[in-house]
Formats: C-alpha cells, structure tokens, sequence
C-alpha cells in the first residue's frame, strides 16, 4: 500500500493529477484491449496507417479473443468472392441464436403441462416476447440457409481439398449439429406441428435395424414422447448441442487460422496451397480492415433480421396444443427436412426397375434383411447422402481446385443439389409439379375439407371476419346470394374446388364423383361464436352413398388475419 | 459480365464500411424503439385473440365431453346434468373494449349458484374444480351420476389446458345467458334429497324388453337414464312414450313420414322407429339435428318378433 501510494504520489507530484489519471486509465485500457492504447484504437476508428513498430498486431499474440484470429489475410480472400462471408455470417448466426435463445429460456419450461402455455405467454405477455421468438425462429432458418449454402461455396471453389480435408470435415459436423438444433428446437412449443413433425422424425429412429427401439427410447424416455421427450429434446436444444456446436466451431476455425482461407482457386498453380505465403504488400491487417469489414457484414445481417421479423415474416406458428390421440391432415416436417420426407416416399429400394420386379425385389429384401423400403431409404440412404459430404475430400483424387478441371465432380454436385431439391417438393404432400411423385391425399371430398377448413394454420374458412358469415345452411352448388359478397365468394371457392376436383383426376387417380354436392352450415352457437361446417354428400369409390364433415368454430375476436 | 465482376471484387471502402455499421445500429435501434412503443397494444390485441381461440377448441371439448350431460346448449338435461348456460349459473356480463387494446368481461350480474353454495372463489375456478376432479360424493338424488372427473390425472380424459378452455367457452354464456325458466336448475344445497319415487316394477316380459335393450346395442347411441351406457347419438328415450304421443299428433311426422302408414298409437310408433328408422328422421338430436341412416335398419331380421314386442312394451314404460 505504502509502496504504491509513494509511486502515485511522486508521479502526481512529477506529471500532475489530470495527466496521472489519463496515464493510468490508458494504462488500464491497454491491458483490457491486450496491447493497444487509446491513441491506437482511434489511429485504428480513424483509418490511420499502422505506425511503426506495428501495436496492432500484439492482440494477436497477447489476447485470447484476437489469437483466435489470424493477424492478416491475403488481398484476394477479402473480396467478395471467394467466401461471401458466408463462414463468419454462420457463426454470427450461431451467436444470434444464443442471444435469443437465451431470453426464450427465460420464459419456458420444458414441461408438457406448462410449455404451450409459456408459448402463449411469451406472444401475449412478455414485452419483446413474439420480437424474440421470431428472431430466434428466423435466425435458426436463416443459420440452416447460410451454412448450406457456405458448404456449397466451399465445394464450387474446391477449398475442402488438400490441406483441408479436416476443416471440411468438421464443416459437415457443424452441418449436422445445425440440423439437429433446429430440429430438437421444433418440439419445444409443444403445439401440434411441433409434436406430428417430432413424432414422425423420431419414428425413424425407431426403425433402425436392431437398436431401433432402444434407440427410439433413448430419445423420447418413453414409447411416445410425452414429458420425458420433451425434456430431453430440452436439454438436446440448450445444452448438449450448443455445446458440441462451440466446440466444432473453435476447431473449424482454429484450421481456418492455421491453413488460411484459400486462394481463388485460379491464383494458385494446380497442387499447390498458397494461403499461407503472403507477400506483405498483399497482406490485408486484421486491425483494422478484416475486423470492421465483419462487424459490417454482422450489423447489416442484424437489421435485415430485425427489419424482415417487423415487417415481412408471418411470424413464427403456434398451432393447437400437442394432442397424442388427434393427428393433423399432411403433418410435414420442417422445410430443410422435406427432402428425407421425399426420399421416404420412394416405393421401391430400386426405383427405376419395371413395378413387378421391383415388388420381388423388396420383398427378398424384406425378408431376407428386414429391410423395407422405408427402412432402406429413410434409414440408410438418408444418412448415407450425409454420409457422402463427409468422405468427399478424401476421395476425390483429382489435386486441381481449378474449376475447368474439375467439370466431373462439378456436375456431380449439381446432381446432388438438384436431387435435394427435387425430393424436398416430393416432400411436401402436393407432391412435385408434373411428375406428381410424391402426392398424399385421402379421398377428394376430404381435400376440399383439408384446402378450406385445415386441421392446423389457418384456411379460407377462418380466414374470413366472423362478421361475414351469414347464419344458415347454404347450397354449394346455387351459389346463393347469402348478403355477404366476401361470404359468397367462400362459397364461390369451394364450388370451384369441388369442380375442379370432378373434372380433374388428382395425381393418384382420384376424382370427386360427378354427383357430389355441398352445404356450407353457419350456427350461432355464443353471442360471439359461430360454427361453420362444410358437409360434402358424394359417392366413394366403392359406389357407397357417404357424407364428409369439416368444421370449425370462429370466435369474433379470434383474429387469424391479423 | 463486368457487373458479375464488380459484384465479385465487392471490397467496401473504409468510410463505407463504418458508414454502414453505424446505419445497420439505427435500423435496429428503431426497430427495437418501433417494438417497444407497439408492443403493449400488439401484446393486448394478442391476448385476446388467443382468448378467443381458447373458446373456439372449449367448444369443440364440450360438444364432445360435456353435452350429452348438460345438453348441447348448455340447457342441461333433466336428470343428467344441471344447465351451464343458466343465467342463475354463468351470472350475465358484457364485453368491454378497453383503450389499450384490450377486450375484458365487465360483469353485470355475479353467479348466483356460486353464492348459493358458498363457493369462495371465482365462477372459473369452481367451473375447473368440478370438472377436472369431479363431485366425489352425492349432493342431492337428482341426478343418476356423481359428476366424473375429467382431468387426465384423475383418470379422465382431458389435459389441464382443454379443461381451461372448456371453461373459457362455458363462462362466454354470460354474454347471452339462457333465461333460467328454459334451463334445467340443479337444486339448492340441501334439497333434492327425497329418495326417488321407486320406480313402477317391470313385468317379466318388460324386464326381458329392458335386457333386449341391452343386448341389441341401443345404448350405444341412446340414453335411458340408469340403464348402461348413455349414448348421444339418437334422441335420449328417457320419455320415450310421451315424446312418441307427442310425435304421432306433431305436423312434421304426418307431413315427413314416408314408404310407411303414419303410426296411430305411441307403441306403433316405437315400434315403427326401430323397425323402420328410416320412415321418419326425427328433426333433433343431442348433437344436431339427427343424420339419416345412422341407425340400423336390420333389426327387424335380427331381433325375434317377440323380442321386439317384449322391447316395445319396455320402452312405454318410460314416460
Ligand atoms: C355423465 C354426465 C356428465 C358429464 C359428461 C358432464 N357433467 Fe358436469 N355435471 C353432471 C352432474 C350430474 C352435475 C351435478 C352434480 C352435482 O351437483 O352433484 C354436473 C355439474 C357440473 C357443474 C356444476 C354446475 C352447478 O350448477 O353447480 C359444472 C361446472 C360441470 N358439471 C361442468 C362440466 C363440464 C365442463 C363437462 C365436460 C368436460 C361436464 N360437466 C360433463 C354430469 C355431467
Ligand atoms: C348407430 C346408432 C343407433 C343405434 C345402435 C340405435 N339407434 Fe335408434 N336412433 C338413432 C338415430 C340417429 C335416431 C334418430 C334418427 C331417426 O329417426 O332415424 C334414432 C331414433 C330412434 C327412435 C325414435 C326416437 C324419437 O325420439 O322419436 C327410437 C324409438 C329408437 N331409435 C330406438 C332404438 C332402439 C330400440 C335401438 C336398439 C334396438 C336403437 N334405436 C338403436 C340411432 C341409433
Ligand atoms: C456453424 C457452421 C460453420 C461455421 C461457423 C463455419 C465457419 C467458417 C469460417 C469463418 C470459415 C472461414 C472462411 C469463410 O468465411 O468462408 C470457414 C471455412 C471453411 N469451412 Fe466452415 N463453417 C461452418 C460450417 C461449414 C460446413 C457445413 C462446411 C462444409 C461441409 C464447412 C467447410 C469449410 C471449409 C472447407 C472451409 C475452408 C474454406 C477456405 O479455406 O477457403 N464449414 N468456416
């Protein structure tokens, strides 16, 4: 105490007192910043030229969050192409993620008693509630849209060869991982969607050969998920898998330093890496140029997120509360699933032999392995295209990154992505336009119960204000003036559906039977509360006289347009 | 070609860099104050609509769980269950908008039931506590059953969530409450305790009509109080013998009855009702009004002659 008190005093005494404290705050600034002093951080803010000795580069070396990054990088890495940024904008995602994440948790509980209750809260409750979920919701689709699409450049400009075979692979883990967070996320609302979609998803699991059970249980905590999956999804979505995600991403990046992005390939003779050879002239300085470049592309990924979930986004769904004994029409995975959903829609293990043979075929399979084709394709094949990323690097022999000698591999990776795309529309259940692969549909006349009065998400039906509805029980096919223009032309809608489900078989071969008709019944039922029910009489496939009833109840405040 | 290559060779300038930042913060910055300043209506205009959307699935509940009880009005059914839409039950209210968004109930008139027994605590809870625990011990001899509980926990079929909601819908009759001369009243606490006139014994043939009831899977889809299931599908047959007198003399069946001779007497028409269910729909049921071809047509080949004059005689003696 003596000692220092005798060193302040006698620089007090020396210096003065406004220049003694100046000195000790700067001195006190300079540790926390790991080297550079006031003075060098506004050289810095200011675009100043790096005085000589260089105090930019002792972050590096001193501080734990600048030695994580490289001190320069190469000129022509800091263009556009080749990265678009596309690697620092999924991590800024991935923080993203966490930020929000964190103040959901705040709010929920992961309990089937509470958890859909807390979802309610949040949007009706909680100031910022909806802000943040939507944040959240978007964020972790647009993190899915920006890794992907990072794994696609790095793929275009050859970078996962020789020497980063490993960061490449550790890339697909941290495509995995990402996967599997947004999915583990997808149940936590506890709504219907979250819970069919879940449902179906861990069914998979569950058809494995040989441990499919266990395995099953080891995911839900019981036959069906209920609280123990819940929970356990829980735990997958904030902890296990974060975890997992910080530390795949520190040793992405600690690769990324250690190799340096790679050149475009065309800087480069063929074989050989040069990201690490920089000639000064070339070298851009992390402080201050890489730095504010990347806060740049981080605050403008931050506005548009903000900007699209007040104005464009829809906002994230919250459906009915998650009933087990009640399952939704056309439950569909999230969209980055729908291409395994696709693929498990594939009938045969081999598609293109003619129907009979490949019937034989299936059944030796079936028989002989246990293998169906669900199990095949879902199972096997699935995991098997993921599987694929990971050995690319390992098996490709050609040592070029130049993209004139690499057309074969090129190509393959079109296939690749455009056999994603094809089977993510086989996904959804109206199927791929033309082909119509992958259609579901029950018969007609539930379809149009289905299109106008869904079992989940909103529909034409209560689409329409309470106040249009007019009480009754109206024809379909009069098309009758009920005094309400908006009203008739519901009902205009559904006529055209019905015929255009007569006059045009749907991608199974179903048509609506020629004598099918409808009524659209509206009830008071409460001061503010109408049902509505769409009743469809036709004749069903075995020539049966059969009725179909859709309906609903519209509360005058519901506000499902708003 | 050369904007691809501008596009491609994008580097902003430092000033840009700095310039954009700082724009990027203020977007955010307004968007957060835009949040912050509409929140607290957005947040408001929200709550009610979930409200409402929690009425909407509380009547999808009670048409399936609670209707056959207390009538699919709420006007309650005489020996089954009380009415829930009684203005004596629900008590009246209004609905106010308030100027921050909001849409609450302003009461008018408190439930008198809840006074009459002393409930402590609001129409809701006392709505939620008998539904999901039931009424564990016999309050009067009115009714044929102890309320059953429903809340899965207690071994009934509803979550917590669905009983909320179920309760929301019962408590929005108070906008329209059911004037208490068309309801049926459950009785004060304390009354209601005379035993039941014993009923009138049944004859040997009529006891064998009642296990013919039994047997043919009536109950299924009909309802006489005490005797197995009660279904609500069909009309209840409680009274079927004056609702037949009422029947054979109303316009509708002389006008509505077809490929069949109008029945003269209360026992033609029961009769006819089972053998012929198809010669004349009744126009109401529990659930609506009552669907065609619902009820089996065959039991004229599947049940004896004589069985179905001993099932006849059975049901003339609800009344
Ligand atoms: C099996 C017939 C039955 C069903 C089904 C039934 N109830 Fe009841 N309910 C009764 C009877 C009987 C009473 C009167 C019990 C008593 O007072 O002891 C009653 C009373 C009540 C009361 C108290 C009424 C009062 O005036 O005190 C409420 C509230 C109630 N039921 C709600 C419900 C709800 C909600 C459902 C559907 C989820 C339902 N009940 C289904 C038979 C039924
Ligand atoms: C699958 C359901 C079902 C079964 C089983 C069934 N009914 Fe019905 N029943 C109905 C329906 C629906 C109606 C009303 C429509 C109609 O009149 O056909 C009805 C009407 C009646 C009526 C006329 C009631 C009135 O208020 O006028 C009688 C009497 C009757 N049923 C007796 C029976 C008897 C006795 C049995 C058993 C042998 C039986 N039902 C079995 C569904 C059923
Ligand atoms: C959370 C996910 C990921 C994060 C945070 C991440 C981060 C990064 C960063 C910051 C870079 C530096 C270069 C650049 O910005 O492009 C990089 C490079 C790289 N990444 Fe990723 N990455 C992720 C996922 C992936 C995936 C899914 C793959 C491929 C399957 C992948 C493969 C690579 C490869 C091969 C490089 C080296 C590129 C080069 O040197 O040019 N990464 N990653």
């Amino acid at each position: 105490m003596a000692i220092v008190g005798e060193k302040l005093v006698k620089q007090i005494r020396t210096t003065g007192l406004r220049a003694t404290i100046a000195q000790r705050l700067d001195d006190g600034f300079t540790r926390f910043t790991a080297g550079l002093s006031w003075n060098d951080v506004r050289g810095i803010l200011r675009g100043d030229p790096p005085p000589k000795p260089n105090p930019r580069v002792k972050p590096h070396t001193e501080g734990f969050w600048f030695h994580i990054r490289p001190s320069f990088y190469h000129e022509a890495v800091t263009t556009l192409y080749p990265t678009f940024r596309l690697g620092f904008l999924s991590a800024v995602f991935f923080m993203f993620e966490i930020i929000t994440g964190i103040f959901l948790m705040i709010f929920y509980t992961p309990s089937p008693t509470y958890a859909y209750q807390n979802m309610i809260d949040i949007l009706t409750n909680v100031p910022f509630g909806k802000f943040m979920r939507d944040l959240h919701r978007l964020g972790a689709e647009a993190m899915v849209i920006v890794v992907t699409l990072h794994m696609v450049r790095t793929f275009v400009t050859g970078s996962y060869k020789k020497p980063r075979q490993f960061t490449w692979f550790t890339g697909v883990v941290l495509l995995v991982i990402t996967l599997f967070l947004s999915f583990s996320g997808y149940l936590l609302p506890w709504d219907q969607l979250a819970f069919w979609a879940v449902t179906i998803g861990t069914s998979m699991a569950d058809a494995v050969p040989l441990i499919g059970p266990e395995l099953n249980l080891l995911l839900r905590g019981a036959p069906d998920i209920g609280a123990g999956g819940l929970l356990r999804f829980y735990l997958l979505h904030v902890v296990l898998l974060p975890l997992l995600g910080v530390i795949f991403v520190a040793v992405h990046y600690y690769k990324v330093v250690r190799y340096g992005i790679s050149l475009p390939p065309e800087m480069e003779p063929v074989g050989e890496d040069n990201a690490r050879k920089v000639p000064p002239e070339k070298r851009v300085p992390f402080l201050p140029d890489i730095l504010t470049n990347e806060l740049m592309y981080m605050g403008v990924a931050f506005a548009i997120m903000a900007l699209s979930v007040v104005t464009w986004y829809k906002g994230a769904p919250l459906e009915h509360h998650a009933d087990p004994l009640v399952t939704p029409n056309h439950t569909v995975a999230p969209w980055y699933f729908y291409w395994l959903q696709g693929l498990l829609k594939v009938p045969h293990m081999i598609p293109f032999l003619p129907t009979p043979i490949a019937v034989e075929v299936d059944k030796f399979f079936a028989n002989v392995l246990g293998l169906t084709p669900k199990v095949f394709w879902g199972v096997i094949v699935g995991p098997l295209m993921i599987g694929i990323l990971f050995i690319i690097p390992y098996i490709d022999p050609n040592p070029s990154r130049r993209y004139g000698d690499r057309k074969v591999m090129l190509t393959l990776g079109a296939l690749f992505a455009a056999a994603i795309i094809y089977l993510s529309f086989a996904g959804v259940p109206t199927g791929v336009p033309i082909t119509g692969f992958g259609y579901v549909g029950g018969d007609p006349a539930s379809e149009v119960g289905q299109e106008f009065i869904p079992d989940e998400g909103v529909g034409p039906v209560r689409a329409l204000p309470y106040e249009d509805y007019v009480v009754g029980t109206w024809t379909v096919s009069a098309q009758p003036s009920t005094g309400n223009t908006n009203f008739d032309r519901l009902i205009r809608a559904i006529h055209d559906s019905m015929e255009r489900r007569k006059a045009h078989p749907d991608p199974l071969g179903k048509k609506l039977s020629a004598d099918a008709s409808a009524v659209v019944e509206v009830k008071q039922v409460q001061e503010n509360l109408r049902y509505i029910a769409i009743k469809i009489n036709y004749t069903d496939e075995t020539g049966r006289a059969t009725q179909f009833l859709k309906s609903t109840y519209l509360h005058a405040l519901s506000g499902y347009t708003q | 070609m050369s904007i691809i290559k501008k596009i491609i060779t994008f580097r902003p300038s430092f000033t840009v860099r700095i310039l954009t930042g700082i724009i990027s913060m203020l977007v955010m910055l307004s968007v957060c104050t835009y949040v912050a300043i509409s929140d607290q209506t957005a947040l408001n205009r929200r709550d009610t609509n979930f409200r409402a959307r929690a009425i909407e699935v509380g009547a999808k509940v009670y048409a399936e769980q609670c209707a056959r009880c207390h009538g699919l009005n709420g006007e309650g059914i005489e020996g089954l269950g009380p009415s829930l839409a009684a203005e004596s039950f629900v008590g009246r209210r209004t609905l106010r908008e308030e100027a921050d968004g909001r849409v609450t109930y302003q009461q008018v008139m408190p439930s008198k039931r809840i006074q009459d027994i002393g409930w402590v605590g609001t129409l809701e809870s006392y709505i939620i506590a008998v539904t999901e625990a039931g009424i564990p011990i016999r309050t009067s001899n009115v009714w044929d059953v102890n309320h059953p509980p429903f809340l899965d926990r207690h071994g009934g079929p509803l979550r917590p969530d669905q009983i909320r909601d179920v309760t929301a819908f019962i408590v929005n009759w108070s906008l329209n409450p059911l004037p208490d001369d068309q309801a049926v009243l459950p009785p004060k606490p304390g009354e209601g305790l005379a035993p039941r006139p014993t009923p009138v014994p049944l004859t040997e043939a009529q006891e064998r009509g009642k296990q013919v009831y039994l047997q043919a899977g009536c109950m299924a889809c009909h309802a006489i109080r005490g005797v197995g299931n009660q279904g609500a599908i069909g009309p209840s047959l409680n009274k079927i013998y004056t609702v037949a007198q009422e029947r054979i003399a109303s316009d509708d069946y002389k006008k509505n009855i077809k490929d069949q001779p109008p029945a003269t007497t209360p026992e033609e028409y029961i009769l006819q009702s089972i053998i012929y269910p198809n010669a004349y729909i009744v126009p109401q049921c529990p659930q609506g009004p009552c669907p065609a071809g619902v009820m089996p047509a065959n039991y004229k080949d599947t049940i004896t002659p004589e069985d179905l004059e001993r099932l006849v005689d059975y049901l003339t003696t609800l009344r």
